[in-house]
């Protein structure tokens, strides 16, 4: 587990947890989709996310959104996974980047978590908790080059987490 | 030196509550330098000229923010080096960019000698600058506004990383790859004409790198002869 102030939004944090050989995922999306999850949580099909950084680039982008009152999903977590899959298209994003019922490696991420919170979030989540410092291995490198479309070319002068934040930060103008 | 820079825009940048410091104030934009995500960063922002009609200065600003972050992220695409970018807001005309420590080839050139160097570096360097703007012209983009202050050598990797592609544009036309090789031309010319014949080495390691090369230099010697703009006659 790991909690990140974002900087650009005094007093706004964000929790991630590492999860594997995660049993109940089917729960997971089921309580996700009629919103009944509490905590409200984010979850991402970790093997899309080899670093924290661009999901924090993804999480300044939803806060941004919220506190104009321009979300586009339906809440601050949607529009986080939403913003991380760097495409315009809704339901495709929440689909990629997002977990499906059979997932089993899953990063859950939580704004502005309490202690009480961060334990009630343990407690959904039926799986074991690792370390973040694992992302980079685990991370399934040719579906992040698929997904974000990512040359062999922009590797040579770029890190793979610029190559993704680079796409989340782009989106909207392109 | 801590700047607390003027603020007469209403969307102004400076109302964000991270620490901000201006580093540069040029006619489009002002660069400030802060942190993002921990990591530090260069803030660009557009600001709006109030001589232009308010409906063309936001459409104007807009697609010029537009445009730099598209065709950052089209040369990145082609293995062009430039800062990452982190981060777009429409609202406050920003752009967000990784900070890359290193130097400029303007101070660069500036500190050294005439050629030919005694290591070599200011060779290498040229021919970094020839294979850089190659890579750029075949991929069908031109920068816009290549002068040795917009070439940054990276102090970690060594690599030669372009910056400011406010005015960069998609093109395969040879007239525009010309005139971009050009401005370069004029750049050095003016600022660095002490150091010697460093265009021709530029554009040696043009003319080995790009699949294009022939027509581009036969435009670039009619461009010469009549300048950066095209005449327009009849």
């Amino acid at each position: 587990m790991a909690e990140f102030e974002l900087d650009t939004h005094p007093g706004r944090r964000l929790h991630l947890l590492l999860f594997v050989d995660v049993k109940n995922s089917r729960g997971l999306v089921q309580a996700m989709q009629a919103g009944t999850l509490v905590p409200e949580l984010a979850f991402f099909n970790a093997s899309l996310v080899p670093d924290t950084f661009p999901v924090l680039a993804a999480a300044h982008k939803a806060v941004l959104s919220q506190t104009r009152g321009s979300l586009v999903t339906r809440t601050l977590h949607s529009e986080l996974i939403y913003n991380y899959s760097g495409s315009k298209h809704i339901t495709e994003a929440l689909r990629r980047s997002g977990i499906n019922e059979s997932s089993t490696y899953v990063l859950v991420a939580h704004f502005d978590g309490t202690p009480d919170e961060i334990e009630a979030t343990r407690a959904l989540v039926q799986g074991s908790e690792i370390s973040l410092e694992e992302l980079l291995e685990r991370a399934d490198h040719p579906l992040i080059l698929k997904h974000y479309k990512i040359t062999p070319a922009e590797l040579e002068i770029s890190s793979l987490a610029d190559a993704i934040t680079c796409r989340i930060a782009a989106r909207d103008a392109i | 030196m801590e700047t607390p820079a003027t603020n007469n825009n209403n969307n102004s940048v400076l109302q964000r509550s991270v620490a901000m410091r201006i580093i540069k104030q040029g006619a489009e934009a002002r660069v400030f330098e802060s942190t993002f995500m921990g990591k530090k960063v260069v803030v660009k922002e557009r600001f709006s000229k109030k001589y232009r009609h308010p409906v063309l200065d936001s459409k104007l600003t807009l697609k010029r923010l537009y445009g730099e972050a598209r065709t950052l992220a089209k040369a990145r695409k082609l293995g062009v080096a430039t800062p990452a970018l982190y981060a777009i807001d429409f609202v406050t005309n920003t752009l967000t960019f990784e900070f890359v420590e290193g130097t400029s080839i303007k101070d660069i050139l500036l500190q050294s000698a005439p050629l030919p160097s005694p290591d070599g570096k200011l060779e290498e360097i040229a021919s970094k600058i020839g294979r850089t703007i190659a890579r750029l012209h075949d991929g069908g983009l031109i920068h816009g506004d290549l002068t040795t202050s917009n070439m940054l050598l990276d102090d970690k990797t060594g690599q030669l990383v372009l910056i400011d592609f406010g005015l960069g544009s998609t093109s395969t036309l040879p007239e525009d790859k010309a005139v971009d090789l050009y401005v370069l031309e004029r750049a050095l010319l003016s600022m660095h004409s002490s150091i010697g014949p460093l265009m021709s080495l530029v554009l040696a390691a043009y003319n080995k790198s790009s699949k294009y090369w022939s027509s581009t230099l036969n435009k670039l010697a009619a461009v010469r002869m009549r300048g950066r703009k095209r005449v327009m006659v009849g």
